[in-house]
């Protein structure tokens, strides 16, 4: 690969964005830029909840629970009349002061629900302007968190957590990332202003008797009982959207060009020019990462990130334009190059998302990216294991991904129509040049596995054991017996290997060999202990064996290589043959993986 | 049979027979029947009503205010106190576990309590168990708010009564529903947009002009087939939320209001397809001209997708319903000046 090809590649793809634009698309191009930059600030200013006045509650203006009606986005004032709740105007009525008439409907308890919150916060407010500070709030509240067995306080503080109850609305609590012992320690609902968080202590002596004489109880405490925020999950959510939405015009982009290349055969001056394949697409690859690149730095600065967050969504983002590019690669046409664009969109943000969800509590959040970023904005401490296991797995993915693309950017395969599977059957068969080959190519699907295998614990590990196992071992083995497998079919399908007895068997302990040795990437999750977890240790046990003795480290080896010899077997034959096999490998693959968890798990 | 729907069934053809955009559709729907079923779970298992009889939440109780606090903290739901004579005696309890919560509270001279509460972290738990305790908290406070209300100018307002409803309800309502439904109306609008500039591209378009069709068939033909596939889609979303317990209030509404935000979103595509000769152009200006139109919309009395909660969570209001007649008639009338827009476009 020559940097200066590279280089002159991605300047002209570049050049080719700004460039060739007619004046016509420019300014239509410059007037929708205009009208976003100009709504985005107004939408900032104004902030449109989506949950405005959901709730309906009949209420008179000279009535005590007007007020806080008013303060609550969800709840809206209706005019109080006969039966209002009966003639479904309104989901609760307040009648006089003290009663309250309820909609007999799910809505209608969660209205009432609404309001009572409402008026707690009212009722923060109102004791607010008192001048009996003490009076007006008799509890004040530090949490510590302390993990069993060890106590090392603070750490997962929720001060940074969404308020999805507006019960402290009125009130922010700025997290205090202050004491010594250089772990930061917020607890709830603590601001920096004197309150003593409780910090580690060994050996669980009393730690709280310090606050009390600290705080002073001349101004409205921020750690009352209503300013206790629960860590709740949903703002990596929204990080998911505010990261992943911008990559999606960016991969929109770089997939339309890539199939630009494959339309009436104009990639063909490039391919015949003494650029290499690799010269092409990284030369075409890298505006697109640059331009992922400005996007994600001010957004992390905007969302106060700092470089581990940005260091962590760029892999995403890598791995966001791999897949598009094979989508393009394999993509006949524009609108299926949308649905292509689509799935991958949602199918990473899933990835990025659902296990997010858990960070700060549970460990199984660590898989995903954005857990790096949550930490990062709550000024956490930085942890490589985590780190590794977000990133690791999408990085090596993405550039597997490119490995794949490159095999099939040529003349043969770039300029004809084939559907997407037989095209991506093509993809994986390019590189198997040689038995040695599958084994390699085995590893490099490691790290898709691996993704997939965490995906499946993050969705399941909330489901009860006793189902959750069974669930995540049956997928397990079809994972890992598809990865070892479906390249070899792929080979036969192209006629690389001769359809025989021998080369099947040759080439299903190659994989199985290439498998065993990948498979200790799946060590990873050891850093963060995520297999003491009974669903993770379902998943991933396997590739610890053999701390124990040698026949513990034999019988992976054997059972890999054996299973991928039967679905290479099957594969000889015919596509039939490749699926029955496959369903036979896989139930060896159960029986073992079961017999490992019963008796040594 | 008329050539309009001959072309729309074309579309329709098309999009179906290229399996791959099936598939494509299926992740979909399995990625966010998936992930809605975890968020909804996981907020359900978060409202206090919701988990409170299945978890149950043991605290230790300590400090010279233990007494008054212990009742309190009783009568919360699956809460129980365990009263400790010394805090290192609750703290190695919680060690143990056979506590879940440490409450270290104590009274000072101006008549406050003060809490020290310790939670486990880095566990499934910790979410239920401050939750809880903020309850608990939250009644103490009350409590002895009343005890001290001598000293009060202005008393607080008595709380409504708890019917165990959940604070999140309006969560599937306000943001799942609206994503569900607007996410195939970009979609559509975007392929529409391909569509077009794929005719283009490839050069088939003149091809499709020397069919016996006039433009403005052939944007009617083109427009159809996406315009309909989008309210299929959201109608499926309604049905599979309705048998999982989610009703929706006024569909048909709901689903006119997609119709009318598909329309002219596949308008935008179409006009952008037709106005930018390159594909890759002609998204660029859809998705940011989409996004702007979206977010301009957001600014209006009722956003898009508070008319949408509105209309599914059934509180509907005058200005919901004027939206979402205003929708459809700047659908309507957006896309008979698309139609004549095109065959301006054609005949110059």
């Amino acid at each position: 690969m020559s940097p200066r090809r590279v280089l002159r590649i991605a300047r002209w793809e570049a050049g080719r964005n700004a460039g060739t634009i007619d004046r016509r698309t420019a300014i239509l191009l410059a007037c929708t830029l205009l009208v976003v930059a100009l709504v985005a600030p107004a939408l900032v200013l104004s902030a449109p909840t989506p949950g405005q006045g959901v709730y309906r509650v009949a209420v008179d203006d000279a009535n005590p629970y007007r007020a806080p009606v008013a303060l609550n986005d969800r709840l809206s004032a209706v005019p109080p009349g006969a039966n209002a709740v009966e003639r479904g105007r309104a989901d609760v009525a307040v009648v006089g002061t003290s009663g309250f008439v309820v909609a007999d409907s799910a809505k209608g308890r969660a209205a009432l629900a609404a309001l009572r919150s409402a008026t707690e916060a009212y009722n923060d407010r109102l004791m607010a302007t008192e001048n009996d500070v003490a009076a007006a709030f008799p509890v004040t509240v530090d949490v510590s968190y302390v993990e069993r067995g060890t106590r090392v306080a603070g750490g997962s503080g929720g001060s940074a957590a969404i308020d999805a109850d507006d019960g402290a609305g009125a009130r922010t609590d700025d997290g205090g990332t202050t004491v010594g012992g250089g772990t930061t320690a917020d607890s709830g609902a603590t601001t920096g202003d004197g309150t003593g968080t409780t910090t580690a202590v060994g050996g669980g002596a009393s730690a709280g008797t310090a606050g009390p004489s600290v705080s002073g109880d001349a101004s409205a405490p921020a750690n009352t009982p209503g300013g206790l925020t629960p860590p709740f999950p949903l703002e990596s959510l929204l990080l998911a959207f505010v990261f992943v939405l911008p990559l999606n015009v960016v991969i929109q982009s770089y997939g339309s060009s890539v199939l630009d290349e494959r339309v009436d055969r104009r990639g063909e001056p490039l391919l015949v020019s003494p650029a290499t394949r690799a010269d092409i697409v990284a030369g075409k690859t890298l505006p697109y990462l640059a331009a992922a690149a400005l996007v994600t730095v001010p957004i992390a600065y905007a969302v106060g990130a700092g470089v581990a967050s940005v260091l962590a969504v760029l892999p995403l983002a890598a791995l966001f334009l791999g897949v598009t590019f094979l989508g393009a690669l394999f993509a006949r046409s524009y609108k299926e190059l949308t649905f292509v664009t689509v799935t991958v969109t949602v199918v990473l943000m899933a990835y990025a998302f659902v296990p997010a969800v858990f960070t700060e509590v549970h460990p199984i959040a660590a898989i995903s990216p954005l857990s790096v970023v949550v930490r990062d904005i709550r000024g956490d401490p930085f942890q490589l294991g985590g780190f590794l296991l977000a990133t690791v797995p999408v990085a090596t993915a993405a550039v597997v991904c490119y490995g794949l693309g490159l095999g099939v950017y040529r003349e043969e395969d770039l300029f004809t129509q084939k559907r997407l599977p037989a095209k991506a059957l093509d993809a994986l068969a390019a590189p198997l040049t040689s038995v040695r080959r599958v084994g390699l190519l085995t590893v490099a699907l490691v790290p898709f596995v691996l993704i997939a295998e965490l995906f499946a614990v993050a969705s399941l590990f909330v489901a009860p054991p006793d189902l959750a196992v069974p669930i995540v071992l049956v997928l397990v083995a079809v994972i890992e017996e598809v990865a070892k497998s479906v390249h070899v079919y792929a080979g036969f399908t192209n006629a690389r290997f001769e359809r025989a007895t021998r080369a099947a068997l040759a080439l299903g302990v190659a994989s199985g060999v290439g498998f065993f040795l990948g498979e200790k990437l799946l060590l990873l999750t050891r850093l963060v202990g995520l297999s003491d977890l009974t669903v993770g240790g379902a998943a991933f046990g396997n590739a610890e064996l053999g701390a124990g003795s040698l026949a513990l480290l034999a019988a992976p080896l054997v059972l890999h290589a054996v299973t991928a010899s039967v679905s290479a077997l099957g594969a000889r034959r015919s596509a039939r043959g490749y699926a029955i096999a496959l369903a036979g490998a896989v139930l060896l693959h159960l029986g073992y993986n079961y017999t490992v968890v019963t008796t040594v798990g | 049979m008329d050539s309009r729907l001959v072309l729309a069934r074309r579309e329709l053809a098309s999009l179906r027979r290229e399996k791959t955009i099936v598939l494509a559709l299926a992740i979909q729907l399995f990625v966010a029947a998936f992930s809605s079923v975890l968020v909804v779970g996981l907020v359900s298992l978060y409202a206090p009503g919701a988990a409170g009889g299945a978890v149950a939440v043991d605290v230790g109780v300590t400090g010279d205010a233990a007494d008054d606090l212990g009742p309190v903290v009783d009568r919360g739901d699956a809460m129980y106190a365990t009263y400790y004579d010394a805090e290192r005696a609750a703290r190695a309890g919680f060690e143990r576990g056979d506590v879940d919560a440490v409450l270290v509270a104590d009274r000072l001279d101006s008549g406050r309590t003060y809490v020290d509460a310790t939670v486990p972290d880095g566990s499934f738990a910790t979410t239920v168990v401050v939750s809880r305790l903020k309850a608990a908290l939250s009644r103490y406070e009350r409590q002895r708010r009343a005890a001290l209300s001598t000293r009060l100018d202005r008393q607080p307002l008595d709380l409504p009564p708890e019917r165990g409803g959940s604070t999140y309800h309006g969560f599937t309502y306000t943001v799942l529903i609206p994503a569900l439904a607007f996410l195939p109306a970009f979609i559509s609008g975007s392929i529409a947009a391909d569509s077009i500039a794929e005719e283009r591209e490839r050069e088939t378009w003149d091809l499709l002009r020397s069919a016996p069709l006039s433009i403005p068939e052939i944007v009617d033909g083109k427009a159809l087939a996406f315009v309909a596939i989008a309210p299929a889609q959201v109608a499926c979303w309604f049905a599979f939320l309705a048998l999982n317990g989610t009703p929706i209030h006024a569909p048909l509404a709901a689903l006119g209001f997609v119709t009318a935000l598909t329309g002219l979103l596949v308008v935008g595509g179409v006009a952008a397809a037709l106005a930018v000769p390159k594909h890759r152009e002609a998204q660029l200006v859809y998705s940011f001209g989409a996004l702007g139109a979206f977010g301009a919309a957001s600014l209006l009395p009722e956003s898009p997708q508070n008319v949408v909660a509105k209309l599914a969570i059934g509180s509907p209001t005058t200005i919901t319903w004027l939206t979402v007649v205003g929708a459809i008639v700047l659908g309507v009338v957006s896309y008979a000046a698309t139609r004549v827009a095109a065959a301006r476009a054609a005949t110059t």
